[in-house]
């Protein structure tokens, strides 16, 4: 059979050859069909990269279409943004246990192709809602969506670590997030365009115009879920050949780590959940506030809703290395939180151009994720950082759905300087828990604020001792610590810090934790 | 005009009053006349030193006539039979006529329908003057504890084609006091002022995007300057989403101060209970000098005579419902759109107790926060120093 064969042409030259590259071998398959070499390597690359695409194309699909969607379906604002929170409500629980179905239940070829197809399947529902004139179908659509979508993050990220490993993951997460960010760009700009031209092609505007333009914006999840299914084929195949194994999140949760969090981890959550509180609901509000306020058109409202992932989109690497390399991450949230309540104070008491008001907001947002995400890794022990990403992730969530139908609510009864001052309120929230993070760092002696230098050269003064101690508890429990290779160690951390999922999958940090896990000697952010 | 000055002295006084105790406001329907065909609304606000009119009616053309009087015991006078009669010139005063400071009046005289195409070209449909309609008696309607009085009218052809199931109506309310409205927009009044609610209910549209537009005339003594005002606000807590405030306001002619205004928010609404949702977009088209002669439009030939261009003068703005989709109307079959029209200056929204008080604690409280937590810090330092003294 033609699989025999590959395997012949790949095991036969691989005896010496590290790379495979042997072109001059008449048996050597085509470069493209070889899991080892770079062609290979690059196509699955862009099927990872696509993998995501669909959902977060689709994600963001409501507040493309705001208005058609209050006008089409006759809903009010909270109503509306009732689809984002259901999107969030399957996910205050499903944080938890994502990995634990890739890894034990399904397998990431199937827990892939699984998920992608509960995005596929909740937009269809989504957009049939609308076709036949049924809201709760379509809110139903979206808590299918939210199951598949948030999962298939995670799904996401173990495929990429299973296949690339060191610098090239730290690429490879980069590519997948511009990917999102490029998914929801595209979706906020050429949504109402596609309505627009369904409305020429009907000559009517109506739930069915509504239908039909998210159908079609489904075929993007449709694209996707044909990307898993190449993807679960090929990760087969390689296994197949390379006796490769599945790839695993190594995600553990423990629920009862809970109650030893400590009291900056509490506060780290508080920032979290009152800060993205303040942006993803506001844009998913967004759009019509610049209509109505600014009296922007479509185009140009759409523009500057979507101006936010834009910004952090080449921001996020910049700030990243920035904040690896000076420490002090406290000082940088302070500064993003800061400069998030002095956009949201703009835009809700002048008529400046909102532009200002919103790159701020965009930079200020980069700045938050690349700093924020990886304190948690320095307050939590290495083996409850899975729970405590898994806390932080859960009750953000929470906090998205209860203020996404919260700010529809305010935004109907009081309008939109009362919602914007709403949102300054969570934000003073998150700013309150940062001045208290600091004090409360300071006066525990807490490293979370040392500056990069600092923690160098402790951790070389350190370095030693823990090595010492890190033999002795070695030879105690050899089988625990053995268990865990560094790499996966490694590999755990990017997880988490890159599956925060369609809102906010901001952070990708990359520690090679020689013990620890105090050290941050790579992160990388896009 | 000469007036102007008193009024000025007249409202601040007024104003200040209708702070405090406001007005004592009567309503009294056809005064002088045990008939019912026609309609004559005499609205009399009395403060502690002065008196407003507002006699509404719907003799002709719906009109509202405002009268600022410095007596607390001026009256309307009507003769009834020459109001009727084809020259109505003289028919209502003032008595005393001398204790009018400055009087206006604002007249509804016809609603446009058209349908916006794609090619931007209009398309008007024949116009519903409102003089020709035929209005209900609005005695059932007259509440006096709510101050709210309904005109409804039909075209005086008769409820045939549009008309058939729907009506055209003028909701008046008169104030005593300063306050806000309860729904939607909850426009802002003071005791010198009362509000006109623009109706149409059930008039079935002659096309697929039909819109409507009403043609407000105001009428001035020549030398009162009129100026159409459109004020952008950030606070739109009161009118969710609703930013623009527009007010028509006549200033004397030194423009040292206003008369009187109309002031309405940049929006109607397409339900009974608007909401939010309801929101159907509102566009005023540039305030012109007219130069036509007013529409049978009894009260005001009778209360200013026939000199229009020497001893008053008209001007005319039409405002337009729907926005770039017309659509809101031709399914709820709905649309009011509410006007405060008074004496005076135009009420203004100010932010609200609840938005100011978040505002202070929301960035009060890190502030707080910042200055208790550094002198914890500094205490606790110190502390730790004067400790860690004896062992140096």
């Amino acid at each position: 059979m033609a699989a025999e064969e590959e395997e012949r042409a790949l095991l036969g030259p691989a005896g010496g050859d590290d790379g495979g590259r042997s072109p001059g071998s008449p048996r050597a398959l085509p470069a493209v069909c070889d899991p080892r070499r770079l062609p290979h390597r690059l196509l699955v690359l862009a099927l990872m990269c696509f993998l995501g695409f669909g959902s977060y194309f689709c994600y963001d699909n409501p507040a493309a279409l705001q208005t058609q969607v209050q006008r089409d379906m006759k809903v009010n604002t909270a109503q509306f943004m009732a689809l984002y929170a259901w999107y969030s409500w399957p996910n205050v629980v499903l944080c938890f246990f994502g990995g634990f179905l890739i890894d034990r239940v399904f397998g990431i070829r199937l827990g892939t192709v699984i998920f992608s197809i509960f995005v596929c399947v909740g937009q269809v529902i989504f957009a049939l809602g609308a076709l036949v004139n049924t809201f709760w179908l379509m809110e139903v659509g979206r808590f299918i969506f939210g199951i598949g979508g948030e999962s298939l993050a995670v799904a996401q990220n173990t495929y990429a670590v299973s296949w690339f490993k060191g610098k090239e993951l730290n690429l490879v997460f980069g590519l997948q997030l511009s990917m999102a960010r490029i998914g929801s760009t595209v979706n906020m700009n050429i949504m109402g365009w596609i309505y627009s031209r369904v409305q020429d092609l009907l000559g009517y505007t109506g739930p069915s115009t509504l239908g039909l333009t998210l159908m079609i914006g489904g075929v993007t999840c449709l694209f996707s879920l044909a990307c898993a299914l190449i993807l679960a084929y090929l990760d087969r195949r390689a296994e197949k050949l390379l006796h490769k194994e599945q790839g695993k999140t190594g995600e553990v949760i423990k629920l009862t780590d809970v109650k030893d969090f400590s009291l900056s981890l509490w506060l780290i959550f508080i920032i979290c959940v009152c800060y993205y509180a303040a942006v993803f609901p506001f844009i998913g509000l967004g759009k019509v506030f610049f209509i109505e306020k600014f009296k922007f058109s479509s185009q140009e409202a759409s523009a500057i809703n979507s101006i936010v992932y834009i910004i952090s989109a080449p921001m996020s690497p910049v700030f990243g290395l920035l904040v690896d390399k000076l420490g002090k991450n406290i000082i940088w949230v302070l500064c993003a939180v800061i400069t998030t309540l002095a956009s949201h104070i703009m835009l809700a008491f002048t008529f400046w151009n909102p532009w200002i008001a919103m790159c701020l907001l965009g930079v200020a947002y980069s700045l938050l994720a690349c700093a924020l995400w990886p304190m948690v890794a320095f307050v939590v022990p290495e083996h409850q950082l899975g729970t405590a990403y898994g806390f932080m992730q859960s009750i953000q969530n929470l906090g998205l759905a209860i203020i996404a139908i919260a700010a529809g609510m305010i935004l109907d009864t009081r309008g939109y300087l009362f919602l914007e001052v709403f949102f300054s309120a969570c934000v003073c929230l998150s700013l309150i828990a940062v001045v208290m993070l600091y004090f409360v760092n300071h006066l525990t002696g807490g490293d979370l604020n040392w500056s990069a230098k600092k923690r160098e050269k402790l951790q070389k003064v350190a370095a030693a001792e823990v090595e010492e101690q890190e033999r002795l508890r070695r030879q105690n429990e050899d089988d625990l610590a053995k268990l865990q290779p560094k790499a996966d160690d490694f590999s755990l951390r990017n997880k988490y810090l890159s599956k925060l999922g369609a809102q906010g999958s901001e952070a990708v940090a990359e520690s090679a934790a020689e013990d620890n896990s105090v050290t941050f000697s790579e992160i990388r952010y896009a | 005009m000469a007036a102007a000055l008193p009024l000025l002295l007249l409202l601040a006084a007024g104003g200040g009053a209708g702070a405090e105790g406001g007005r004592q406001v009567s309503m009294q329907y056809n005064p002088g006349w045990n008939n019912s065909s026609v309609n004559l609304l005499h609205v009399r606000a009395v403060g502690p030193s002065d008196t407003l009119h507002y006699v509404w009616s719907s003799i002709g053309a719906p009109a509202v006539l405002l009268v600022a009087s410095a007596s607390r015991s001026s009256t309307l006078r009507v003769n009834w039979t020459q109001l009727l009669s084809p020259a109505p010139a003289g028919a209502i005063w003032i008595d005393p006529p001398g204790s009018v400071v400055y009087s206006t009046a604002v007249v509804f005289t016809k609603v446009f329908e058209y349908s916006e195409a794609k090619t931007l070209e209009e398309l008007f449909y024949p116009t519903y003057d409102l003089s020709d309609f035929s209005w209900d008696s609005i005695n059932r309607t007259l509440n006096h504890t709510a101050l709210t009085a309904e005109f409804t009218g039909i075209p005086a052809t008769g409820p045939s084609g549009s008309f058939s199931n729907g009506s055209l109506a003028f909701r008046v309310t008169a104030y005593e006091a300063n306050g806000r409205d309860g729904p939607l927009p909850s426009l802002l009044h003071t005791a010198d002022s009362s509000k006109v609610e623009f109706v149409l209910a059930g008039v079935a549209p002659r096309g697929n995007s039909s819109r409507f537009a009403l043609e407000v005339a105001t009428v001035e003594e020549t030398g009162v300057v009129q100026k159409l005002r459109s004020a952008r606000s950030i606070d739109d807590e009161y009118t969710p989403t609703i930013f623009e405030t527009l007010s028509l306001v006549a200033q004397s002619q030194n423009g040292s101060s206003t008369l009187s205004f109309l002031q309405w928010k940049a929006t109607a609404y397409g339900s009974q209970t608007p909401r939010r949702e309801d929101s159907i977009q509102c566009r005023s088209h540039g305030l012109q000098a007219a130069n036509w002669t007013l529409p049978m439009s009894s009260i005001v030939h009778a209360y200013f005579g026939e000199g229009v261009g020497s001893t008053y003068t008209i001007s005319a703005i039409n405002i337009s419902f729907g926005g770039e989709d017309g659509k809101v109307y031709q399914e709820k079959r709905y649309l009011s759109w509410s006007v405060l029209l008074g004496f005076g200056q135009p009420p203004e929204d100010t932010f609200s107790p609840l938005v100011i008080s978040i505002m202070a604690v929301a960035l009060g409280t890190p502030m707080v926060m910042l200055l208790v937590g550094s002198c914890v810090v500094l205490f606790v330092q110190r502390k730790r120093y004067s400790e860690y003294e004896p062992i140096n």
